[in-house]
């Protein structure tokens, strides 16, 4: 029997998606520690973010603009989605937890006339509140672009309705694109473009995260908060108010590399951005694009 | 850290009786005047020590509004604990609390110890909500009572701790079944196969503050 291209096998080695520290992080193992076994069987994207003091009351703010803590150091927070059940087309959950780094582990953080923020998202919360985050220095811009990615499939859904890798699909819930070659991996079906080829971004990417491991075995919670599905989430070409602060980096056409979301969002096709998905989840209606 | 026992709490009540600061100031031991309305669930965490053992308290803190009422309320399984909290200036956060009971016995294990909390009583100027009223409700219904102000302190540790004894008292009963962990109890690593010895309730002494 033919095997599905894109789902992986039960017992892997750790994917890139763990080493750019997105997959399996300090959230996902709070989460699924015995002591909490919540959303057990569920992948979790996350990634770290510093927040930044725009939008934000009462914040303490260095001369770079980074929001800091009582005790000086960047306050950051690690931002997760998952599902509350493993075989929801997409996610419906969006964790938030506040982290305490030790000191030293951010080297630009609090220097003055540090450079500015050039990747910043803006997430809007259901009360209103709006969080400005700055994707961890230690993540590789790679990172950003996979939040992009999914605001993008939150909002506008995908063609395939599963991420849980037990599935095995024999059909495509959209017509597929016409490929030169039938045989093609969802990697080299994508349609080649002026963008940054997926897996080349990657492999970059993971050039440059491998201090990362070492950062999050680090690091500590210092309170555990989940925030459940009504969300906002825009990158920053959303904000008007803080142009001066962004330099966009959005390629709004970057699909994420099947082996990396192997869990998380299988085999998307390539012409989704052009389709109307016969799935959001309710968390996408509320994020706002880019 | 390890703790024998891991209880895990909810805590639950209208919007703005201060359900977030009373986890803060147990956690934290701080008082946030404003707070930023809570959404869905926050979670945190405390060690406390009852009759010489460690015990994790896992808090979790849901939001009061309406519109989160059903997500909540999946929160309640696998509680062993509940606070159900009132504000003693707002007479009408004391006349949901029948619904609120009604919700938590509905979707909770029948052994959950739910402590009725009536919040805010620095406020003492602008009670609406007598002292006897709280406890009457506390009594017909089945509860612990207790006062307290989130911004003093004022019997925040009690209130917790209280609960958490009354939990432990039931462990030694038997009422629990600890291996069951939808009853929102769960053995430490520490405790292993040692687990359930006797002994009797003696005091909750808090074992340093810090979360998780």
């Amino acid at each position: 029997m033919r095997k599905t291209k894109g789902l992986s096998p039960v017992v892997r080695e750790p994917g890139p998606g763990v080493k750019l520290g997105v997959e399996d992080g300090l959230l996902c193992q709070l989460i699924h520690s015995p002591e909490f076994n919540l959303f057990s069987g569920s992948a979790v994207f996350e990634s770290n973010f510093i927040q930044v003091p725009l939008g934000s009351r009462g914040s303490c703010v260095t001369k770079s603009g980074t929001r800091v803590d009582i005790c000086g150091r960047p306050a950051a927070m690690i931002l997760g989605v998952t599902s509350s059940v493993p075989s929801l087309p997409l996610p419906n959950v969006l964790l938030m937890a506040n982290v305490t780094w030790p000191h030293g582990h951010c080297s630009t953080c609090n220097k003055p006339g540090a450079v500015p923020v050039i990747t910043l998202n803006r997430l809007r919360i259901f009360t209103e509140k709006i969080y400005y985050l700055r994707l961890h220095e230690k993540h590789p811009e790679a990172v950003f672009q996979f939040w992009i990615r999914l605001v993008k499939i939150l909002q506008h859904g995908l063609s395939i309705t599963t991420k849980d890798p037990r599935i095995q699909f024999t059909h495509c819930l959209v017509p597929k694109r016409p490929s030169s070659s039938p045989e093609a991996t969802p990697e080299s079906s994508f349609p080649s473009s002026s963008q940054p080829s997926e897996t080349l971004m990657l492999l970059a990417a993971e050039q440059t995260s491998g201090s990362f491991s070492e950062l999050s075995g680090r690091a500590q919670f210092t309170a555990d908060r989940s925030i459940t599905p009504t969300i906002d989430i825009a990158d920053s070409n959303s904000c008007d108010s803080v142009p001066s602060l962004v330099a966009s980096q959005v390629h709004l056409n970057i699909p994420m590399r099947a082996a990396l979301s192997h869990s998380l969002w299988e085999q998307e096709d390539p012409d989704e951005h052009r389709m109307q998905a016969p799935v959001a989840s309710s968390l996408g209606q509320n994020f706002l694009g880019p | 850290m390890a703790y024998a026992y891991l209880f895990k709490y909810i805590i639950i009540g209208d919007t703005g009786v201060g359900k977030s600061c009373l986890l803060l100031q147990f956690t934290d031991k701080r008082f946030q005047p404003v707070h930023d309305l809570t959404i869905g669930v926050e979670f945190g965490a405390r060690m406390i020590t009852i009759d010489g053992k460690q015990i994790k308290l896992q808090i979790w803190d849901t939001a009061g509004q309406e519109s989160f009422r059903s997500i909540t309320r999946s929160y309640y399984r696998g509680a062993a604990g509940a606070l159900l909290v009132y504000d003693i200036t707002r007479r009408d956060t004391f006349n949901h609390l029948t619904t609120w009971l009604e919700d938590a016995r509905q979707h909770s294990n029948s052994n959950m110890v739910i402590m009725l909390i009536g919040n805010k009583s620095d406020l003492e100027s602008r009670r609406e909500v007598k002292k006897e009223e709280g406890e009457a409700f506390a009594r017909e219904h089945g509860l612990i009572f207790m006062e307290t102000s989130a911004k003093t302190a004022s019997n925040v540790e009690e209130a917790f701790i209280n609960t958490a004894k009354e939990i432990y008292e039931k462990i030694q009963e038997g009422v629990f079944d600890i291996n069951n962990e939808a009853n929102g109890i769960k053995i430490g690593p520490q405790h292993g196969a040692t687990n359930a010895t006797h002994a009797g309730n003696q005091g909750g002494q808090q074992a340093g503050g810090g979360c998780c």
